[in-house]
C-alpha cells in the first residue's frame, strides 16, 4: 500500500504569537515544527502501515527550512520525503495549496511509479487553521475524501474510517483511493527513537520545483486576500464578587448579569 | 554551552522535549511514591536513551561523549533519578570493553539497546570508599565460579538484565585478588535484597544484591583473575566526568526555577529580580554551574583524545557535585518559604543534588585521587 502524508512546516503552537511592528506574525525566532494534525496523521498512518504493510511517502510544500519537518517525520514512520520549493509559488491561499499538492501528488507517483492508495492530511493547520485543504486536494484529484477522522482500518479492498462528530463518530466506508483528514486520534504520535533520528538524517529529500510540478500560473493566483491581521483582544480583568454570604455572592451575581442584559 | 554539530543538536532537541513531556513533571510523583516509574522507563528505553553510550561497533548509535554529555544534561535537568538510572545504565557496558570481553560486550549491548538494564555491583557494606575492602568470594570449581556474599547501594540492583559483579578470588592478594564478573539476571543463587528508601534520587531503584552459593560459567570472569579492582577503577574514573554533567543538570534546573521565580516574585513594589542581591546569587550560581559543566566536558574531550583523564574527571565530579548542593540551596534561598515547601520543586533539588557528593567516589575519595595526582609518590 502506498501512503502520502503532505505535512506542513508552522510555528510551534505551544508558543504565543503576536504581530510585529509590519503588521505580520512575529515568528522570527520561534522554532518551526510539523503541523500538529500532520503528525497525528502521520501516526495514524504509520500504525496503518505496520498492521499490514506499505510505504509511507511525506510531502510539505516550503522554504529550504522545511526539510527539518520532513526529517522530523522520516524518523517516525515515513521513509521517503519530497519538498516542493515553494520559489515562484507566491502568496498562497487554501485553494491553490489544494492545486499546487495535486500537482506535486502527480509528480511524486511519477518519481515513485506507482499511485498512492491513500493520502493523508491532518484536519487543519494550527497556523491558518482554515481546514479546508484536504479538501480542495481531493476535489483536484477527482477523487473521494473523508474529514476530521480519528480511527482507519483496511475494510474490504478499500478503508473504514471513524469520523469524529459533535456527538460522537460516524462510520464512513469508501474505496481507494481517498483522501483523509485527521484530528485528534486517542494516542500520541511516537517519539523518535535515537537510532531513528540519525538514520532519518540519512535519508535524501526529493526536491520539486514550480517547473518540475507544471502548474498553470493563473491557478496559483490567490482568491483570498488578507487585508489585515489583528491580535485577539486581551482578556478583562473580571469582576471579584466576594459578598459575605452565599446567597448574597448569588444575588450579585444576578444583578450584574441583568445590568449587562444577559437576560 | 555545549558545542554540537547539527545531528547533535537534532538528538538534544528529542531528548529534550521528551524529558519535558515525559519525564519533569511525571517524577514529582514518583519522587514521593519512590515507586518504579514504569511506563516512563518504558518510553525511554524504547527511544534508546538506555544505549546512547554503546558505541557503533556493538551496534549502539555511536555519538561524542560531547553529544550524550548534552543528552544526559537534559535527562539530570527533568530527574537526577532517570539520569542515574541511565548514565549507570550505560556505565555497565565500560568494564565489558576494558577487559576486553568482545562477546559478554556484544551481549550487553543487545540488552541496552533493546531497553533493558545493567548494574554494577562493587560496593558492599564495608567496602565502599574502601572498595578493596570486597568480602564477596568467588570459588572456582569443576569450571565454575561459585559466588556468596552481599552488595549494597546496587543502582538498577531490582531491575537489572545483567550485573557486573566483583568478588575476591584470592582474599590473600588483597587488591590483586578481586575479580569482575558478567552475571545474568535470574542465575540460581543470585536475589535482590533490601530496596534503599532514600533521601534523593528516589525514581532510581537501589537495592542489595545477594549471592548464595550462586554458580557461573568460567567464562563470565571478565579479564583475568586478579584484574577486578583495576577494571572497577577505570570504569568509575572514565563515568566520573558523566556524573559531573549529572550534577550539573540539577544546577542547571536549580538556576531555571531560580530566574523564573526572580522575574515574578514581587517585593517591595517590583520583582526580586530587580535587586542586585538576587541578581549576584543568580550569576555565582551561574558562575560555578558553567564552570562545572566546562570542566566536565573537558575531563571528557581528554577521553576522545586518548589523554590522561583521571584527575580530571575526578575535579569535574568533584566540584560539580560540591557545586550542585551549594546552588540548590542558593535556589532555596532565592524562593524563601516556598523554596523550603514540597509544593515547589527546589527542596528535591536539593535532596537529588545531595547525592552527587556521595556516589561513584565520594568526594573525599576524589580529593584523595587529585592530590595523589598533583603530588605523586614521596
Amino acid at each position: 500500500m502506498e501512503i502520502l502524508v503532505c505535512v506542513k512546516q508552522v510555528p510551534d503552537d505551544s508558543v504565543k504569537i503576536g504581530l510585529n511592528s509590519s503588521g505580520k506574525p512575529a515568528v522570527d525566532g520561534v522554532t518551526m515544527v510539523a503541523n500538529a494534525f500532520d503528525t497525528y496523521a502521520l501516526e495514524m498512518a504509520t500504525r496503518l502501515k505496520e498492521a499490514n504493510e506499505g510505504t509511507i511517502t511525506v510531502v510539505a510544500i516550503g522554504p529550504e527550512k522545511a526539510k527539518d519537518a520532513l526529517k522530523s517525520c522520516l524518523a517516525v514512520g515515513a521513509s521517503k520525503a519530497y519538498i516542493v520549493n515553494e520559489d515562484g509559488l507566491g502568496d498562497m491561499d487554501s485553494l491553490t495549496t489544494g492545486y499546487t499538492l495535486s500537482k506535486a501528488v502527480a509528480k511524486i507517483e511519477e518519481l515513485n511509479g506507482a499511485k498512492f492508495d491513500i493520502i493523508f492530511c491532518g484536519k487543519e493547520t494550527t497556523d491558518c487553521t482554515t481546514g479546508m485543504v484536504g479538501a480542495q486536494l481531493a476535489e483536484r484529484l477527482g477523487i473521494g475524501c473523508v474529514t476530521g477522522i480519528v480511527d482507519i482500518e483496511l475494510k474490504d479492498g478499500g478503508i473504514s474510517v471513524k469520523q469524529e462528530t459533535e456527538e460522537g463518530y460516524n462510520v464512513v466506508e469508501t474505496s481507494l483511493p481517498a483522501v483523509v483528514t485527521v484530528n485528534k486520534p486517542a494516542y500520541d504520535p511516537r517519539y523518535p527513537t535515537m537510532k531513528s533520528k540519525m538514520a532519518a538524517r540519512k535519508i535524501p529529500i526529493g526536491e520539486i520545483s514550480k517547473a518540475d510540478l507544471g502548474v498553470e500560473d493563473d491557478k496559483i493566483v490567490p482568491s483570498v486576500k488578507v487585508i489585515s491581521l489583528s491580535e485577539p483582544p486581551k482578556k478583562q480583568a473580571g469582576v471579584k464578587i466576594n459578598e459575605k454570604t452565599f446567597e448574597d455572592t448569588m444575588a450579585k451575581a444576578m444583578e450584574i448579569l441583568k445590568d449587562a442584559k444577559v437576560f | 554551552m555545549y558545542i554540537l554539530d547539527e545531528e547533535g543538536k537534532d538528538l538534544l532537541s528529542t531528548v529534550k522535549e521528551f524529558c519535558e513531556k515525559e519525564v519533569k513533571e511525571q517524577c514529582k510523583e514518583y519522587d514521593v511514591s519512590g515507586e518504579w516509574a514504569e511506563e516512563m522507563y518504558q518510553k525511554a528505553g524504547e527511544m534508546g536513551l538506555n544505549a546512547i553510550e554503546v558505541p557503533e561497533e556493538y551496534g549502539g548509535i555511536g555519538i561524542s561523549r560531547t553529544t550524550y554529555a548534552a543528552l544526559y544534561e537534559e535527562m539530570a535537568k527533568a530527574d537526577a533519578g532517570f539520569f542515574t538510572t541511565m548514565a549507570v545504565t550505560n556505565l555497565t557496558l565500560k568494564p565489558l570493553i576494558i577487559g576486553k570481553r568482545d562477546d559478554l560486550a556484544q551481549k550487553a549491548a543487545d540488552i541496552l539497546i533493546n531497553g533493558g538494564y545493567g548494574a554494577f555491583c562493587l560496593t558492599e557494606p564495608m567496602a565502599g570508599s574502601d572498595a578493596s575492602n570486597n568480602k564477596t568470594t568467588a570459588i572456582k570449581k569443576d569450571g565454575k565460579y561459585v559466588l556468596n556474599g552481599r552488595k549494597c547501594f546496587i543502582t538498577n540492583g531490582g531491575i537489572a538484565d545483567f550485573y557486573i559483579v566483583t568478588a575476591m578470588t584470592d582474599k590473600e592478594k588483597g587488591v590483586k585478588g578481586m575479580s569482575a564478573f558478567y552475571v545474568e539476571k535470574g542465575t540460581p543463587g543470585l536475589s535482590v535484597g533490601n530496596e534503599e528508601n532514600k533521601m534523593g534520587i528516589r525514581t532510581s531503584n537501589t537495592t542489595d544484591v545477594v549471592f548464595e552459593d550462586m554458580e557461573i560459567p568460567e567464562d563470565c570472569l571478565i579479564g583475568k583473575e586478579g584484574d577486578g579492582f583495576k577494571i572497577a577503577m577505570q570504569t568509575l574514573d572514565m563515568a566520573r566526568a558523566v556524573m559531573g554533567i549529572g550534577a550539573v543538570g540539577v544546577a542547571q534546573r536549580c538556576i531555571d526555577e531560580a530566574v523564573a521565580y526572580s522575574k515574578q516574585r514581587v517585593t517591595f513594589g517590583q520583582p526580586i529580580g530587580k535587586f542586585q542581591a538576587i541578581q549576584f546569587m543568580l550569576a555565582d550560581m551561574e558562575i560555578k554551574t558553567e564552570t562545572a559543566r566546562q570542566m566536565s566536558l573537558h575531563a571528557l574531550k581528554l577521553q576522545d583524545e586518548g589523554l590522561p583523564y583521571a584527575k580530571e574527571s575526578a575535579i569535574a565530579k568533584c566540584y560539580a557535585g560540591d557545586i550542585a548542593v551549594e546552588v540548590a540551596l542558593d535556589a532555596i534561598q532565592i524562593l524563601g518559604g516556598y523554596g523550603y515547601s514540597r509544593e515547589y520543586p527546589v527542596e528535591k533539588l536539593l535532596r537529588d543534588a545531595k547525592i552527587f557528593q556521595i556516589y561513584e567516589g565520594t568526594n573525599q575519595i576524589q580529593r584523595t585521587v587529585i592530590s595523589r595526582a598533583v603530588m605523586g609518590k614521596f
